[in-house]
């Protein structure tokens, strides 16, 4: 850009022309986060519900705190490779996220806490629960980055969600087979939109 | 008629309070590639704009490289609101 002197028009136009070049909020990876957190969750689904299959014990469920370790790998990354800007709708995004994983720990130190008082719980519970955030979560995050596959695919997840609470009311207990609805949600709510998104990036 | 801010009547330090009234933070790398400007260039007005209060400029480590990120300020923000109002009593918009 060179330096000339600018008519009062000129300087409008450029003003407005700027603002243009900062709308593509879609960068290359935006779908990536929820590819890794929809295919570890497919994989664990499977695993877990494998394992209680072969050993009858439920303690697998255990397994499903290995969720977090996307959580710490993004943020490594992140922290080491810096995006070149932060729209506001990045920011939102961030924001809407970081409330649905205060959920996430909140519930978790609910059921502890819980736990150690009554002296039993039942941390399956957690995957209804996490539907419901991660669903809110990526529905948000869809209408904000106007991506309407995010949106219907979080509606699976509510579907699924509903349906183990429901059961669990009616049933009087959880169901193995929850694990591997938890992971058949988040794969059309994260794996195919996740695609999807990085689909379009490319050709952008 | 108000007087333009001469400050903002440059075409590169414009464009840079543009870039940045639109986003929450840029790095320098961004601002370079969406202005066309040389590094020397956009270096020496970035510091223009810095020293009027206009933007605030961290510079931190990432690894073993510096980055350089910017950010518009209140004032920037009012600055540039101003100097937009005065262009369209110009153009009688």
């Amino acid at each position: 850009m060179e330096e000339k002197k600018m008519t009062e028009k000129e300087s409008l136009e450029l003003v407005s022309r700027m603002i243009q070049a900062t709308r593509q909020n879609l960068v290359k990876g935006s779908g990536n986060y929820f590819l890794v957190y929809g295919y570890t969750a497919l994989v664990l689904s499977i695993a877990i519900y494998a394992l209680f299959y072969v050993t009858g014990n439920t303690l697998w469920s255990i397994g499903w705190f290995l969720m977090f370790l996307p959580m710490s790998v993004i943020a490594f990354r992140k922290k080491k490779n810096k995006p070149l800007v932060v729209t506001y709708t990045d920011g939102m995004v961030k924001k809407v996220w970081q409330v649905i994983g205060s959920l996430f720990s909140l519930t978790i130190f609910v059921m502890l806490v819980l736990m150690f008082i009554a002296g039993k719980c039942d941390f399956v519970l957690m995957l209804p629960l996490s539907l419901l955030y991660a669903g809110i979560g990526t529905a948000i995050t869809g209408l904000v980055i106007k991506e309407s596959c995010l949106v219907y695919g979080s509606f699976v997840g509510f579907v699924f969600a509903v349906y183990m609470l429901m059961s669990y009311t009616l049933n009087g207990g959880t169901e193995m087979i929850w694990n591997l609805y938890f992971g058949l949600s988040l794969t059309v709510m994260m794996v195919v939109p996740g695609h999807v998104l990085n689909n379009k990036i490319e050709k952008l | 008629m108000r007087e333009l801010d001469p400050l903002l009547h440059s075409q590169l330090r414009l464009a840079i309070m543009s870039l940045l009234l639109s986003v929450e933070e840029a790095d320098f790398v961004y601002l370079k590639e969406k202005t066309e400007a040389t590094a020397g260039n956009l270096s020496v007005q970035l510091e223009k704009l810095d020293t009027a209060g206009y933007i605030q400029v961290t510079k931190e480590f990432v690894g073993k490289k510096t980055r350089t990120s910017c950010r518009i300020t209140d004032t920037g923000k009012k600055a540039l609101e101003d100097y937009i109002d005065a262009l369209r009593e110009y153009i009688n918009l």
